[in-house]
């Protein structure tokens, strides 16, 4: 049968025929399992029921098969007569409750392969499909990443029923709407497209969903394969959608007017628009003070700077334009580089990729071996290779640095996206000074300028400058100052006017003496 | 508004106040005044010329007025404009850097750097480039401050006394040189004005963008008067970096330039990327192309090859800026839209008839 037919194959009246077609597409894996049965005595009504072992539920397909093998027998009279279609079987007999009734073969395949149980009868060209989805998971434990000192500590799982419900346990409200779709010929991915009706930008649900719709592709095995497909930079380093394992993360987003991505087996769910600056805020700027917040927002743009630039800058000094370091301080940079025999761009690329070495082959490892393989790079080679005169200390130092600071910014792949920037900048700086230096930069800065994510300018509210939303972007003002959702939302209020706390009443403020 | 302040900032801050000091000495910042108070009327004007036909940029409209041919040849004027600009905004850019850092580097990787920047900003067009002189604007202030901060120390305002020692039209005069780091903002109002969104108010919009510049821009001549002395001023190419130089936070941070030069890069390579675009979108107009990107190759060859003609020599870079350059920009940037004005004022009833632009 070819792959069209099969798609368009209904069920027939025969249970034969239908149990032979479907052994014949399905063949002989060993966890696909069917269990025969008699449903009525009377009228000798055979019937089978189809479901993937690890996929269902054992009390389920228990229940199912005692509905049909118990209350079945006990119908008096005429069967046919008494439940001539699966909707009266539906409404009569069956005690699950999700179950859906399907004429075509490819609709039950999917259905037994997604852990649903497909239950034939003799004399009725429809299946009904009973949800049995039950397999073993992990369960919610901290993310790995986006990790908070003060905030929820649950994550995503790979469940993406979880998922959503980890989401709508935190907004309670109508609005919040999940639509489903399947990406993937034959992975057949559930997909979730989670947003707040009302709030989010008219237009903007349907472009995703039309981005969504034109994947054609045979598997999507992780949310990385719908991020690369639907984005709207694809050429470029930058990450124009952000993905978050934490469910509070989301719920902000959504309240916000963006959209959530939920894909089935993947602990990390996208939204989306994204704007960069975004890659700096931790979820517990939100819950610490705002001074806090602030304050260590600020420390991470520092980092951003200095993992991005320091190394180029110190090539570029070291190199061409030694006048412009402080005199003391050229001296000491001087006496280290004193027996190096490489040139400092040499140097510094070799200790570049020196750290991303040792933090790939960290990372790679077993996590006791890996922090051997760190300690072992960092402190014995790194001592050593200062030792022998191979590197400068003060090298050793900027690259140190710049590697902690990529570590400072919450977001990996806006980390890696950086570090991987970062390159291009050092060689141009080491060969062209601050020529390369500007001209690389600029480069960099006109295409984030050029870039959007969902419509939204990658790099708003800074540039076009919106001066509505600066309140949330380097530093975070107080929850009480913040009157409105970001101005890409279509919602105008957030909270009401005159939030900020002050005493009741008492000019001195706590409470009056008797 | 950003455009406007960061095309006329960054050759004004320094090559032209070299010049002008060599004119009219310690009045170089009246002379400079004189000529933001002419550029704020000459953009004002124009702007309101525009607005007659704000679907037509100047070209369009001289096609519109006269025929097709005319607005060529109004193009191929605008061309020739770009390009000389396009010279002395490499002249800016391209002493800054190798005069002061980079002394041994060949000349040619200076203009094939900013070429390659510019080409990249001018293909994603007017918005990204707005953004970039968003970005712009910040740097001019940052520079502003940074300077400031180092220079105060050392301000001594007995050295532009006496006010207008060189006589009232003199320092007028000599304030042509600074009329031509506006007249590039007034060519880019004259070509850009129908991609601007709100161009009711552009008239308003463009007088106050350079007048603001103006006030970003008058503090060098100020300070490079009252630190270096007008004399010292007049004897360099680039008068800014000298000040820079010699600006200095504490005892630690003595020499700054490079943090300063960072920032004024920004504004110098818009000045680049403004220029190919301005001078792509005119070369389209020429061969009656829709879009200005197939031009932008072509047009990055003549202007690059013009411009390093021009700054592979110091002396010839120099007799152009200072000499050559405010007697062919000026009767452009003034000429054409008196012109076009004349001519409006006779055929308008045959520019409202076309409502579609060519």
């Amino acid at each position: 049968m070819t792959e069209q037919k099969k798609k368009d194959a209904v069920f027939t009246s025969q249970l034969q025929d239908n149990t032979e077609t479907l052994d014949g597409i399905l063949e002989f894996s060993t966890d696909l399992l069917r269990r025969e049965f008699v449903i009525h005595a009377d009228s000798n009504r055979h019937g089978i029921c189809y479901l993937t072992d690890g996929l269902v539920s054992n009390t389920d397909i228990q229940l199912i098969l005692k509905t049909l093998l118990l209350y079945g027998q006990a119908i008096n009279g005429n069967w046919q007569q008494s439940l001539d279609s699966f909707e009266q079987i539906k409404q009569q007999l069956m005690v699950n409750c999700s179950i859906r009734t399907v004429t075509k073969l490819d609709d039950g395949i999917n259905g037994i392969l997604s852990g649903e149980t497909l239950v034939l009868l003799d004399g009725y060209a429809e299946g009904l499909l009973i949800t049995t989805k039950a397999w073993e998971s992990r369960s919610i434990t901290e993310p790995a990443t986006d990790t908070v000192v003060r905030g929820p500590r649950d994550g995503f799982t790979e469940n993406i029923r979880t998922n959503t419900s980890l989401v709508r346990k935190r907004i309670k409200d109508p609005q919040f709407r999940l639509e489903a779709m399947v990406v993937g010929n034959k992975t057949r991915t559930d997909i979730n497209i989670a947003y707040m009706k009302g709030t989010v930008k008219d237009g903007l649900v349907e472009e995703v969903r039309q981005r969504l719709q034109k994947i054609d592709i045979d598997g999507v095995l992780e949310s990385g394969y719908i991020e690369e497909l639907i984005e709207d930079a694809p050429l470029s380093v930058f990450s124009t959608i952000a993905s978050t394992e934490r469910p509070d993360k989301v719920a902000s987003a959504l309240l916000e007017g963006r959209v959530a991505i939920f894909v089935d087996n993947t602990p990390f769910v996208l939204l989306l628009p994204t704007f960069f600056w975004q890659f700096f805020q931790a979820s517990d700027d939100y819950y610490s003070r705002y001074w806090v917040g602030s304050f260590f927002r600020i420390v991470r743009y520092i980092a951003f700077l200095i993992s991005l630039m320091l190394p180029s800058l110190y090539v570029m000094l070291v190199s061409f334009h030694q006048e412009m370091i402080p005199s003391m301080l050229a001296f000491t940079i001087a006496s280290g580089r004193e027996v190096v025999p490489f040139p400092v761009l040499v140097e510094a690329i070799m200790m570049e990729l020196a750290f991303e070495l040792m933090r790939e082959a960290g990372l790679r490892m077993p996590k006791p071996v890996g922090q051997a393989v760190s300690i072992v790079g960092s402190l014995i080679i790194g001592q050593a290779a200062v030792q022998a005169g191979l590197v400068s200390p003060f090298m050793v130092i900027v690259v140190a640095v710049t590697g902690i600071a990529s570590f400072a910014i919450p977001n990996y792949s806006a980390s890696i996206a950086i570090r991987l920037l970062r390159f291009p900048l050092l060689i141009a700086s080491g060969m062209l000074g601050l020529l390369g230096f500007a001209a690389v930069f600029f480069m960099v800065v006109i295409h984030a300028l050029s870039i959007r994510s969902f419509g939204e300018s990658y790099l708003a509210p800074a540039a076009p400058f919106r001066p509505s939303d600066q309140k949330d972007i380097v530093l975070r003002f107080p929850w009480w100052s913040i009157k409105r959702p970001p101005s890409f939302s279509k919602e105008q209020r957030r909270q009401g006017k005159n939030t900020m706390p002050k005493p009741s009443g008492g000019q001195s403020g706590g409470p009056e003496r008797g | 508004m950003a455009l406007i302040m960061n095309v006329m900032y960054a050759k004004a801050i320094g090559i032209t106040q070299g010049i002008i000091g060599r004119e009219v000495n310690s009045d170089m910042w009246l002379s400079t005044v004189l000529g933001i108070l002419q550029g704020v009327a000459v953009a004002y004007i124009v702007a309101k010329l525009m607005q007659y036909a704000p679907e037509f940029s100047m070209v369009e409209m001289a096609g519109k007025l006269i025929g097709t041919w005319a607005g060529k040849g109004i193009a191929v004027l605008i061309f020739l404009f770009f390009l000389g600009t396009f010279a002395t905004v490499m002249v800016t850019f391209v002493y800054h850097l190798m005069d002061y850092f980079l002394p041994e580097a060949p000349t040619i990787l200076f203009v094939v750097a900013a070429l390659m920047v510019g080409l990249y900003g001018a293909y994603h067009g007017l918005e990204v480039m707005s953004r970039m002189a968003f970005v712009g604007v910040f740097s001019m202030l940052t520079l502003n401050i940074l300077v400031l901060f180092g220079s105060v120390r050392e301000m001594d305002v007995r050295n532009i006394l006496p006010v207008m020692d060189s006589g009232l039209v003199p320092t007028l005069w000599a304030s042509r040189h600074f009329d031509t780091d506006w007249a590039f903002a007034v060519m880019l109002i004259a070509l850009l004005l129908p991609h601007v969104k709100r161009s009711a108010r552009l008239a308003r919009v463009s007088a106050v963008s350079v007048g603001l510049a103006g006030i970003s821009i008058v503090m060098w001549p100020i300070m490079e008067s009252t630190v270096l002395s007008a004399e010292a001023t007049s004897q360099y190419i680039v008068a800014c970096m000298q000040l820079a130089r010699s600006a200095h936070i504490g005892l630690f941070l003595h020499r700054y330039e490079m943090i300063m030069i960072a920032f004024f890069a920004t504004s110098s390579l818009i000045q680049v990327m403004m220029c190919l675009f301005c001078a792509s979108l005119s070369a389209s107009k020429l061969l009656g192309l829709k879009d200005y990107r197939p031009m932008l190759l072509p047009t990055g060859a003549i202007l690059g090859a013009f411009a390093y003609w021009i700054v592979a020599d110091h002396m010839r870079a120099m007799e152009f800026t200072a000499h050559q350059w405010p007697l062919i920009s000026l009767p452009i940037v003034l000429g054409l839209p008196l012109v076009i004005g004349i001519l409006y004022l006779f055929f308008k009833d045959k520019l409202k008839a076309n409502q579609t632009p060519s």
